[in-house]
């Protein structure tokens, strides 16, 4: 009965380049009938961090929306804000919310909102990370990726990708910006938005809700299959790779192999997702890691399919896949003779 | 205006967390139900919810839940009249019994009835155990899970208590014979019976709920054991091995201090702890606080508090109307359709709502769901009063408000 992600309110963080409409991409969200339970976090209230008309009530701090959704500004820091938010939800404060969405800056980087969700005890309890979209501007993206650092990582850690304004920048501009999103970032699937209209389903229920392991809710949130090798075709930089293992490990022999790689080139492992057959464990150990920091292992009630084999994929910045996986063979055969 | 909610406003908002309505029965307009919760399955398979409403004028009420979805009434029986009320049952097999407690004491009818629902449409009275008497108010309380003896919160023809508060007592009943119910044992706290040696125990100074057994757990597994709480008494454990002669082995006397009205002392069975609690019977937060403890039991004769049952800000809570505190556990009842844990704990705070807690680690239980409906329509306190649980053996929960709502049908972690 008790199930260690099921009941934990799921957390979508939109990032994205400046000016590729995140704002307007969560209002068109906040008026679905369906979103009508949402409390959204933003940097600040701008003129236009909420549509006027959706504003019903409103402090320096929170405002109440009139279709029952609730937008609070980032006080202190993330942790302490969502927190604060669960707090008063108990208490019955604030609306029940069953969803958050955290609007980042468009220069922020995305990973410390990520690791903020693994690393706090009373969050990592009540929250979950459901997704991260990336909104990617079509008229200045290509740009943008060129020039400055963040965008790279917003890509490189996005679960989605939305390119904004390709109505604005055209089709062939719009092809190109999108082969060069495949390439940093070749498992997260890449829908174009005019407007903010974009179909939900695409953006929500993403992470995994629960530990029964069914195989559609485990593509979802690993991605889209990308065992081609590794994409470093234009940025040598960001490359993604999946590394795969038949036989069991044991845990003492994958953490190992984290823990040193995370300790050695930490800021460069950008993400990692995988399930890891566990010697002695009936289902599969859920991963996932930003950069040094992982959440706690979730083990599945089953395998979702006859292949029970290792699958962990990487998203790293200058560690090329035969390091890592050297490193698996070394540390793997250290804890097996140890 | 702060965007913040006003007690009313909060009252009237359902909140959840790991808990999801499945469906919602007011019960024929009479929403109203007590502390008897109790799931028959019946020999064509059916799963029949039985409900002790909390006061007159309906005496119980019989849902059919084999589709959660849908559930429907197919029985709803009245009492005689407006002074007793029923408020507790039990079922096992087809035999249910039923408790009756009048508001005056010397009134009828006071004591159990045990009744045939083999057809749950028309349950068929076998027999009425009298409880009556000049200083009786009859039966709060029926524990009854093995078929052979109902342990009975009752007064009595020949009790005469010594506070007019602690009209009460233990009665062992053997109903082995169901049409013959027959007392086999008695206790009673010491000093509450005119005539006893030892002398009256003291009343509580602001709150005096009395000295009476509220609910009492006996099971299978520790047929020797009877655990009674025993309102301002606090927690005790008795020794029944020899059913004529209860004996006490142990008292946890927590009020004074705390403001008494010990509610509830379950046994979790293979883990040498126990779950007791309080029951708030008093609005708007007047007898806060009144919680769930943990208690270490690894030595039964030295009772000691270990942790309470986390619950949100009486701040909060206190300000919507009505009780907001501990009542009524899920109490792991034997039975075919019961939800059995010695870890999970599903309890029921009136205002406060059903709520669930992981009690693995003893020191620091953690909630792990609530639901806490909107105020029912025609609430006369303006807010949810949660009163009674009964969880199935797929964890679904069936609870109930005291005054309107009826019944609440739950899932947890859907």
């Amino acid at each position: 009965m008790l199930d260690a992600l099921s009941g934990r309110f799921p957390v979508s963080v939109v990032t994205g380049f400046l000016g590729s409409g995140k704002t307007t991409l969560i209002n068109k969200l906040l008026k679905r009938p369906d979103m009508n339970r949402v409390a959204v976090i933003v940097n600040e209230f701008g003129e236009q961090a909420v549509d006027n008309d959706l504003v019903e009530v409103s402090s320096e701090q929170m405002m109440l929306l009139n279709n029952g959704c609730l937008c609070c500004v980032l006080r202190g820091d993330l942790q302490e804000t969502l927190r604060d938010l669960y707090v008063k939800r108990r208490n019955g404060d604030i609306i029940d919310f069953t969803r958050v969405i955290i609007e980042t800056t468009g220069l922020a980087d995305p990973a410390p909102v990520m690791q903020t969700l693994m690393t706090d005890d009373m969050l990592l309890a009540n929250y979950r990370l459901d997704c991260v979209v990336t909104l990617a501007d079509a008229v200045n993206g290509l740009e943008q990726l060129e020039t400055m650092q963040e965008p790279v990582k917003q890509a490189a850690l996005a679960d989605r990708i939305v390119i904004t304004k390709s109505d604005l920048a055209g089709d062939e501009v719009t092809a190109q910006l999108e082969e060069r999103l495949r390439e940093l970032n070749p498992q997260a699937p890449i829908r174009r938005a005019v407007n903010g209209e974009i179909d939900l389903e695409f953006l929500i229920n993403v992470g995994l809700r629960n530990i029964k392991g069914k195989l559609e809710d485990i593509e979802r949130w690993m991605g889209e299959p990308d065992e081609h090798g590794e994409h470093h075709r234009h940025d040598e930089r960001v490359k993604s790779f999946c590394l795969r293992y038949q036989e069991p490990m044991t845990w003492t022999a994958f953490s190992q192999t984290m823990e040193v790689l995370g300790a050695l080139r930490g800021s460069d492992l950008l993400r990692v997702k995988g399930l890891i057959n566990v010697a002695e464990h009936k289902g599969p150990m859920v991963i996932q890691g930003v950069q040094h920091l992982f959440h706690p292992p979730v083990e599945l009630e089953n395998w979702p399919s006859a292949d029970h084999s290792t699958r962990i994929v990487f998203i790293t910045r200058n560690i090329p896949r035969e390091a890592v996986a050297n490193l698996f063979a070394a540390v793997g055969a250290v804890t097996a003779a140890a | 205006m702060k965007p913040t909610m006003s007690p009313q406003a909060q009252a009237a908002q359902t909140i959840s967390r790991n808990m999801t309505l499945i469906s919602h029965n007011e019960l024929a307009g009479f929403g109203g139900i007590g502390e008897g919760i109790n799931m028959q399955v019946t020999k064509d398979g059916r799963r029949i919810l039985w409900l002790a409403h909390e006061s007159a004028p309906k005496n119980f009420t019989a849902v059919d839940v084999s589709d959660v979805k849908n559930p429907k009434v197919i029985c709803q029986t009245d009492l005689p009249h407006e002074r007793v009320r029923s408020n507790s049952l039990d079922v096992v097999g087809d035999i249910m019994v039923v408790a009756y407690q009048t508001k005056k004491v010397g009134d009828k009818p006071a004591g159990m009835d045990i009744f045939d629902i083999s057809t749950p449409e028309k349950p068929k009275l076998i027999s009425h155990f009298d409880a009556s008497g000049p200083h009786s108010r009859g039966a709060h309380c029926v524990w009854f899970v093995d078929g052979e003896y109902v342990h009975l919160t009752s007064g009595s023809g020949d009790f005469e208590p010594t506070h007019s508060n602690d009209f009460q007592f233990y009665r062992i009943i053997d109903v082995r014979n169901p049409s013959k119910p027959v007392e086999v044992g008695r206790w009673h706290y010491p000093g509450t019976h005119k005539g006893d040696k030892e002398a009256p125990p003291p009343r509580h100074p602001k709150f005096d709920g009395g000295y009476r057994p509220h609910n009492i757990n006996v099971f299978p597994e520790r047929p020797d054991r009877a655990y009674v709480a025993y309102l301002d008494g606090g927690a005790l454990i008795l020794d029944i091995s020899d059913k004529s002669k209860p004996k006490m082995i142990t008292n946890w006397r927590y009020s004074p201090p705390y403001n008494g009205f010990c509610h509830t002392v379950m046994p979790l069975l293979g883990r040498d702890l126990l779950l007791v609690t309080d029951e708030c019977t008093k609005d708007d937060g007047l007898d806060w606080p009144k919680l769930g403890w943990v208690v270490n039991a690894s030595v039964e004769t030295n009772l000691v508090p270990m942790s309470t049952l986390p619950l949100p800000p009486v701040e909060n809570f206190a300000k919507r109307g009505g009780r907001y505190g501990a009542h009524n556990i899920h109490e792991n009842l034997p039975g075919p359709a019961s939800f059995r844990s010695n870890s999970i704990i599903v309890g029921t705070f009136f205002n406060g709502g059903v709520r669930a807690f992981d009690t693995s680690n003893p020191y620091q239980p953690q909630e792990i769901a609530y639901y806490v409906p909107g105020a029912p329509k025609l609430s006369p306190k303006g807010s949810i009063q949660i009163n009674d649980v009964w969880v199935d053996e797929k964890g679904l929960v069936y609870t109930v408000d005291r005054f309107a709502g009826g019944l609440y049908i739950i899932e947890m972690n859907p």
